[in-house]
């Protein structure tokens, strides 16, 4: 069984020279607690503080880019009237959403209905917290990063049951039980695939996971296998987070809006916002288990080239990754049919299950054999 | 009688096998893809116009129906010769062709051709039936007035023969006698001279000259 060096990580860290040095708010927080509270507790509220506004910065900044990319998709140009080429058009949307009446439908369960929206925006917020954008840059470093990921991603389809069990309509209700059959079947093929990383890093660390593509990134150092893990999780996560084509949860021309169809003003926006920032998180954790995170693009010997692209910080590199993911995101929006129930429970249950199994299985043999680049 | 049922096979639909299915479903994606991604990269696709800022340069489709007009040559002759057809086709009554005897040569004659925009729908069946080109669609659609009367158009420039006619005539000086001068807003509901209530005068002259200009245009 096991023996020294059966992992590849534990080969690979050992050959490279460690120049990456993790660091995170929580670490500055537990060093902080040796002389006092009061300095931990600052690191935490920082920590807080930094989510809570990158969170409404980046909601802004990709419903503006979204919304420009559609336009041009379409032969149209988006916004262009509030300041220059409508720049400004989220920030205004965004006080018309804050000034706006939060109207609760009678008869409505109303403390779900206000707690629903709440929920969906704290799953977003937690797993926002683990995620790595570079080196230095990370709010916690959770040494079981890859579960909590998936454990915490589940908060948010928990907000729009609710959302639309206690809107008290049947439209909201019928898109909620679509969302919780979607995460449901959706969430077992992401996790195979999430599955296959992790025995090919052998750390369930967000940042060893990272730390394990020094020599490069799984998606090609894993022939084959890397690039059908990562189809099959970017197609399950784009189902689990609800987007075109698989929002058959929002369904606007079945269900109105689905879930959120009673819902207006601050509450809209926290379900609308929580959308946006899922894109986000799961381009930045596709981005970290197969492109590298913020690891440069290396290739395992070539010493001069890896110099070369270390020239960028990572936190560039991590940028570019997950704006590209965004972006792929956005084109599959504009350009695919939604998809019926019964082909969306086809296309998981028949298709990439089998084949996320098969994949998984092919992984542990690879890493069994060690039959990857760079071992 | 015996009744014969003829029998009708359903088609029957051919399934690749699982992996021929999926690089289909692919590569129709792909191709779906590719298109998005040519509209995004080709900004000259697209067809947005941004209307108040581009009012100078913007230049509508040939096929857009906003104003009907009365085609006028360079002498300012038309063609129309008070047929009624268009008048007889309009569907909801927007055409009125009020014709005269010439009084020198007592032939029918346009007297004045009156088109009232209120009520038209745009149909386009008035320039289709005429037999002589004489009607055209034009593309000036701000069409937003201060009041209802200045939708009565008079779309001809003068009461008096056709063109086939007046050309006829040798002498210039003849021809112009022929031509009686008719307003734009001359119509039934007259406005000549007259102001409007919250309108001041330059105002309509400045509107009766942009009204002119694009007819002529």
């Amino acid at each position: 069984m096991p023996g020294p060096g059966f992992w590849p990580n534990e080969q690979v860290i050992g050959e490279i020279d460690m120049n990456w040095e993790i660091k995170t708010v929580a670490m500055f927080a537990s060093e902080a607690l040796r002389e006092g509270y009061l300095g931990a507790a600052g690191y935490i509220i920082l920590g807080v503080v930094a989510i809570a506004g990158f969170l409404a910065v980046l909601g802004m900044v990709l419903i503006y880019a979204e919304r420009k990319v559609a336009g041009h998709f379409q032969c149209r140009l988006g916004p262009m009237r509030v300041g220059w080429h409508g720049v400004l058009q989220t920030v205004a949307d965004t006080i018309k959403l804050f000034l706006k009446e939060d109207i609760v439908p009678f008869q409505a369960d109303k403390v779900l209905h206000i707690l629903a929206p709440l929920f969906t925006l704290l799953g977003t917020l937690l797993v926002l917290a683990v995620v790595p954008f570079s080196p230095g840059m990370q709010v916690a470093d959770v040494n079981i990063g890859v579960v909590y990921v998936t454990a915490v991603g589940g908060f948010g389809v928990l907000g729009i049951l609710l959302g639309g069990w206690s809107s008290n309509n049947k439209w909201s209700l019928v898109g909620a039980m679509r969302a919780g059959a979607q995460i449901i079947s959706y969430e077992v093929s992401a996790t195979l695939a999430l599955l296959v990383v992790v025995l090919f890093s052998g750390s369930l660390k967000l940042s060893d996971i990272i730390l394990s593509q020094e020599q490069g990134w799984w998606i090609w150092r894993a022939p084959v296998v890397g690039l059908v893990g990562f189809v099959i999780f970017f197609i399950a996560s784009t189902a689990e987070i609800n987007r075109t084509p698989f929002d058959l949860p929002e369904g606007e021309s079945e269900l109105t809006a689905g879930f959120h169809t009673e819902y207006s003003g601050m509450r809209f926006a926290f379900f609308f916002l929580a959308e946006f920032i899922n894109m986000f998180i799961i381009s930045a954790i596709a981005a970290t288990l197969y492109l590298g995170g913020w690891m440069p693009f290396h290739i395992g010997g070539l010493d001069g080239f890896n110099a070369v692209m270390d020239l960028l910080p990572p936190g560039a590199w991590f940028a570019g990754k997950t704006s590209f993911l965004i972006f792929v995101l956005m084109w599959f929006r504009w350009t695919f049919p939604r998809l019926r129930v019964d082909q969306l429970m086809r296309l998981e249950w028949k298709i990439l299950l089998p084949i996320g199994f098969v994949n998984l299985i092919a992984a542990a043999f690879m890493v069994m054999f060690g039959w990857y680049y760079g071992n | 009688m015996e009744i014969k049922f003829k029998t009708l096979v359903a088609p029957e639909i051919k399934r690749g096998c699982l992996m021929g299915n999926m690089f289909n479903a692919l590569g129709s994606l792909w191709k779906g893809m590719k298109i998005t991604i040519y509209y995004l990269t080709h900004p000259s696709t697209v067809v947005t116009q941004q209307y108040p800022e581009n009012r100078e340069t913007l230049k509508m489709m040939d096929r857009f129906r906003a104003q009907l007009t009365m085609a006028h040559d360079e002498n300012g002759h038309h063609t129309c010769t008070a047929c009624g057809i268009c008048d007889q086709n309009c569907p909801n009554g927007s055409i009125n062709v009020v014709d005269r005897k010439n009084p020198i040569t007592g032939k029918k004659e346009l007297d004045r051709y009156i088109w009232r925009m209120d009520s038209c729908t745009f149909c386009n069946i008035c320039v289709q039936v005429c037999p002589f080109g004489t009607l055209e669609m034009k593309g000036n659609f701000e069409a937003s007035v201060y009041d209802r009367r200045l939708f009565v158009y008079t779309l001809n420039k003068y009461a008096g023969p056709d063109q086939k006619n007046l050309l006829k005539i040798e002498n210039l000086d003849d021809r112009k006698k022929q031509m009686e001068s008719r307003d734009i807003f001359g119509g039934p509901v007259p406005l000549s001279g007259q102001s409007i209530a919250g309108l001041e005068a330059g105002v309509f002259d400045q509107l009766r000259k942009t009204e002119e200009a694009a007819t002529n245009g």
